[in-house]
């Protein structure tokens, strides 16, 4: 059955199909000729095509059927070093049977995995180099351990600039018979911020109100599919109401399941609209940053993000006790 | 009330029982086989956990067959030779009237070996001589002491009442009882309760107020009843301490476990502390102890631990500074109860991800987040597309259910 989802149906199914990231398509197409290929780490923003990269990458190394060669797994599900010890070494270690001489495993998400599974992972992958090659797709490099990372070629994905987003929706647009005015078209570029997937989930869902999709349905598609709740959450915080700032993040936490860290980075993008002075715009950034810090430490959300919602409280009230003690003293000296 | 609802909404026949029709049919078909002279089996072992209905099915039954119910239950004395006398009497004898007679001996598990000295013996033996069908009842009918009755025994268990089933039964006794109830606090309460409709019925009596509905919130209440006190304790303690070293205090004082108290902490701050620069040190504090539980956590270093127990509540109780004006009650922590309630929609949500980030090439918490969207998008404005979307991901059920959920839009 085709994919209904328009992300899978439109997926590219070899490195040809694959428009963008053309330095790094270049070097993996190299792979491909030689029939060989180091350990890989993938690294970039979400959607910019590091597991299509992988599954093109596989299917261009051993043909359609590659299922017996091939696995996938992803690390924030499986991210346990039983998965390591067991599932992982289980793939790794048999030999393939097919003309290339290795196997591929693509681990995404794998900047989820814990210390102790990377530690684990280490050892599997250099212990069945022979057998078997990894793909490590991050967001961060940074959260790979050391050890990995200089065991890997590296590879950093770049958000799609917008013409290629253009080109991709485009196209798609043109497949599915739909009729999207320039407006349109553009704005659904400019709520992707580079990633394809949100641009193409963009188009689909805007797709459902009408065949012609205009700059209205796009805007209609994103108040819903992206909560801009986090905007509400911020400003009940700054202007001081804690309670209701804190009642605004369970929403987000709860009701639309949006991740901590997700919620931090809206708050960066955030805090350069907001209507506040520069400076305190930079020290919004700093708690912002800490809160990030502490979440990768282990921090609980909601904890964490409260307790930047109170610092954000705090320092409003302290603002505007000294825009009062100001008016005071020049109430004194007038 | 005047008498509690366990006794006045009593089943009195078997129709009114709410589930364990199989069971129930099981135990006729083996009473009526006593027409036809005494089956291989004398005895029935009617087993299940708590409050699942083996004393009032045995009732029931006897009543619907116009028999005595000789009953002997763990209350009553019950060394072996008493119990053989009573028994034996009423497997012997024949009531006046020449009623028939069905015997009971409820909860033979409880048997105390060293007080009920024979017990057992006796027990078989009244099986073995007895004229007239025999139901014994236990929790647990796999208790090595029982192995013997076991055996004897016609075994037939009766199930923890189902969520359907429960609050089906609930509604009705509610509107005998002219009361008025969120169907989510009865789901609750059948959950808490573990289907065991004896204490929910308890907990309903309890709760239940003529001409107001019953909330969520009250049921939440109740699952605290007994260690609230003590934590209020505590949460005074920490809100109205000078000192570092009196709120620390606050620890040993209930007896809710320390990741409770914290939740208990944090959702009362912002009522307790309202000068926000104080509050914004003591959510500091909070968020320190915090991120010595995830360290904890990660390195399984509970020697840390009393460092995350000092800022949670010295460090709080030092920032306030300013002393509450008047009383402000305290709030049950919200996390809690949202844990509880929205515990089928996050399961829900779950599933999904799962399956949909294996469609997807994703984890299933991003594919949950990323999908579900626009997936609820898709079916609240083109039916068609939804249709399709759903049947391709084989997710049509549960999606079609997890949108109708009237409470996943705000």
């Amino acid at each position: 059955m085709e994919a209904a989802l328009w992300t899978e149906k439109y997926r590219p199914k070899t490195l040809d199909e694959i428009q963008d990231q053309e330095e790094i398509v270049a070097r993996l197409r190299e792979f491909i000729k030689n029939a060989t290929m180091p350990h890989c780490l993938f690294a970039g923003p979400p959607g910019t095509g590091k597991t299509t990269a992988a599954l093109c990458l596989a299917h261009d190394l051993f043909g359609r059927r590659f299922q017996d060669v091939f696995m996938e797994l992803n690390a924030s599900d499986e991210r346990g070093i039983d998965v390591i010890r067991t599932t992982v070494k289980e793939f790794a270690r048999m030999a393939s049977l097919s003309a290339v001489p290795f196997k591929i495993l693509v681990l995404d998400e794998a900047d989820n995995m814990t210390g102790d599974a990377q530690h684990a992972l280490r050892r599997t992958m250099e212990k069945y180099t022979d057998t078997c090659r990894f793909v490590l797709c991050c967001n961060y490099s940074g959260r790979i351990i050391e050890p990995i990372q200089s065991r890997c070629a590296l590879f950093r994905f770049t958000p799609l600039p917008e013409e290629k987003i253009l080109d991709y929706l485009g196209d798609i647009a043109k497949k599915e018979g739909l009729k999207i005015s320039p407006d349109g078209l553009k704005s659904i570029v400019e709520v992707s911020e580079g990633d394809l997937r949100k641009g193409i989930n963009t188009l689909q869902a805007a797709s459902s109100l009408s065949r012609s999709i205009s700059e209205e349905a796009v805007y209609q598609v994103v108040g819903r599919a992206k909560p801009t709740d986090v905007q509400a959450m911020l400003n009940h915080a700054i202007k001081g109401d804690f309670i209701k700032a804190r009642e605004e993040l369970r929403a987000l936490l709860v009701k639309y399941g949006i991740s901590g860290s997700e919620i931090v980075r809206q708050l960066h993008s955030e805090v350069f609209r907001l209507a506040i002075p520069e400076r305190r715009r930079v020290s919004l950034i700093e708690a912002i940053g800490e809160t990030d810090f502490r979440l990768a430490q282990g921090g609980d959300e909601e904890v964490q993000l409260s307790a930047l919602l109170a610092k954000l409280a705090a320092e409003t009230s302290s603002q505007k006790g000294s825009i009062e003690t100001h008016v005071r003293t020049l109430d004194r000296e007038a | 009330m005047s008498e509690p609802w366990t006794v006045k909404h009593r089943p009195k026949t078997t129709q009114e029982i709410a589930g364990n029709k199989l069971a129930i049919d099981k135990l006729k078909q083996w009473l009526d086989s006593w027409n036809k002279g005494k089956p291989t089996k004398a005895a029935v072992l009617l087993y299940g956990s708590p409050g699942v209905g083996k004393t009032v099915v045995s009732e029931t039954v006897a009543r619907e067959r116009g028999w005595d119910l000789v009953e002997i239950n763990a209350s009553d004395k019950r060394s072996g030779e008493i119990l053989s006398k009573i028994a034996g009497l009423a497997s012997t004898q024949s009531t006046l009237v020449g009623n028939g007679k069905l015997i009971l001996l409820d909860e033979v598990d409880g048997i105390n070996l060293r007080e009920d000295h024979g017990a057992v013996a006796a027990i078989l033996q009244v099986t073995r001589e007895s004229r007239f069908p025999i139901i014994l009842t236990a929790n647990d009918p796999w208790d090595s002491k029982i192995r013997p009755l076991r055996e004897a025994c016609l075994l037939i268990e009766l199930k923890p009442i189902g969520l359907r089933d429960g609050l089906v039964l609930l509604k009705s006794l509610l509107s005998k009882e002219r009361v008025t109830a969120d169907e989510e606090a009865l789901r609750m309460l059948i959950e808490k309760n573990r289907g065991d409709m004896r204490s929910t019925t308890n907990d309903l009596q309890v709760l239940a107020r003529p001409g107001k509905t019953l909330g969520t919130s009250q049921v939440e209440w109740l699952s605290w009843r007994d260690r609230t006190e003590s934590i209020f304790d505590a949460l005074r303690v920490v809100f109205n301490s000078k000192t570092a070293a009196s709120a620390r205090r606050a620890t040993n004082m209930s007896d809710v476990d320390h990741e409770m108290l914290f939740q208990w902490i944090f959702e009362n701050a912002p009522y307790q502390i309202t000068d926000p620069k104080e509050f914004g040190e003591a959510m500091e504090a909070l968020s320190r102890a915090d991120l010595f539980y995830a360290r904890i956590r990660k390195t399984q270093s509970w020697h840390l631990l009393s460092y995350a127990l000092d800022l949670m509540t010295a460090g709080v109780a030092v920032a306030k500074r300013t002393p509450s004006k008047g009383w402000v009650a305290m709030k049950f922590p919200q996390r809690i109860s949202a844990m509880s309630r929205t515990r089928g929609k996050r399961e829900l949500r779950k599933g999904l991800g799962k399956a949909l980030g294996s469609k997807c090439h994703l984890s299933s918490r991003r594919a949950a987040g990323l999908y579900l969207p626009v997936i609820e998008f898709i079916h609240e404005h083109d039916g068609k597309a939804y249709e399709k979307v759903a049947d391709w991901l084989d997710l049509r059920e549960p999606l079609d259910d997890l949108f109708s959920q009237e409470e996943y839009n705000p």
